[in-house]
């Protein structure tokens, strides 16, 4: 197991590729606190099946990520537990819509801001605060190709692409303490976000792909659990793309 | 063990000096107290005092004086 002993908190974790990564880490015996936005009965029972299925221990933990004091308040629930913390997966984001350039508002690239890159910050800076208590750790942050190549959503890749800026610097800073940072960029993965687009956009999108099809949540989670375990120790401050081969 | 030496077993452990040396260490003026050393301290009297330090505190956080000051707004005094 790639995981065993290790405690994860992963965030966004009530959907998508959040809800993979809980699966795959408690399969590779990670405990995990769960951080969702809302309160979800249909969430708290899948922790708690995922967390008897594998043996371990999966806490829901709620946060309105863009709110800074709320960040802090989940973070009071994991000190709470006692537990070392031993891996972050910065998984929560929110996309936004297709926009032109001129019409891409300074409060729409706010809104997907707030939850992807500043919140991540906050976020970080908690956890690896932990982390450094026992000078070891791992951070995963999910950015995405759009960060990388650029798409049609000025506000969305500019904010995975700051993710990655982010990335490299706090690897930079935080090896000396034993932490590795690195980030992950999916590629068109089959989750809500995608799910309404058209089938032409569909058809578009998987052309370019060399596998001819959308990755799957756990696709992205596995290397996830890949790079915050021990098998990527001498990963840090990279960028692994995941995307089916996008050349 | 009391709240000043917890105090002093914070800095000197993340900090790694000895403990008679930690009053006068004064942050970005002191070889160990850069950036890095900056966050395990922080890290270490979170866990010794039970607290969560706010960013601006952390900023403030400048000397073995201020942080004392600093940590009379957790309930916490030195």
């Amino acid at each position: 197991m790639l995981l065993k002993g290790k405690n994860a908190l992963i965030t966004g974790a009530a959907r998508g590729i959040g809800a993979a990564m809980v699966e795959v880490f408690a399969h590779e015996g990670a405990n995990v606190w769960a951080f969702a936005r809302k309160p979800d009965e249909a969430f708290e029972v899948r922790c708690a099946q995922t967390a008897e299925k594998y043996g371990v221990w999966v806490k829901p933990v709620y946060c309105e990520l863009s709110d800074t004091a709320a960040i802090k308040d989940a973070f009071k629930q994991v000190m709470a537990d006692k537990q070392p913390l031993h891996v972050l997966v910065n998984n929560a984001g929110i996309m936004g819509e297709d926009r032109m350039f001129q019409m891409t508002s300074e409060q729409d690239m706010r809104t997907i801001f707030d939850v992807n890159f500043f919140a991540m910050i906050e976020v970080s800076r908690l956890a690896t605060r932990l982390m450094a208590r026992n000078k070891q750790g791992a951070v995963v942050n999910i950015a995405s190709i759009a960060g990388i190549d650029g798409d049609s959503r000025l506000d969305y890749s500019a904010s995975k692409a700051a993710v990655i800026a982010a990335t490299k610097k706090m690897a930079r800073e935080l090896i000396s303490v034993g932490i590795r940072v690195n980030a992950l960029a999916p590629g068109f993965t089959d989750t809500d976000l995608v799910k309404d687009l058209s089938e032409k956009v569909v058809a578009e999108q998987t052309e370019k792909i060399l596998m001819k099809r959308k990755g799957r949540p756990e696709e992205i989670a596995n290397v996830a659990a890949f790079l915050a375990s021990d098998m990527a120790s001498y990963v840090t401050g990279q960028t692994w793309r995941a995307d089916g081969g996008i050349l | 063990m009391t709240n000043l030496e917890k105090y002093i077993n914070a800095f000197a452990e993340s900090l790694e000096v000895a403990p008679e040396a930690v009053p006068a260490l004064k942050y970005g003026e002191s070889e160990q107290w850069d950036s890095v050393g900056h966050m395990t301290l922080i890290a270490a009297l979170e866990d010794a005092f039970d607290i969560m330090v706010d960013m601006d505190d952390i900023i403030d956080l400048s000397s073995f004086e201020k942080g004392k000051e600093i940590l009379r707004k957790y309930d916490v005094e030195i």
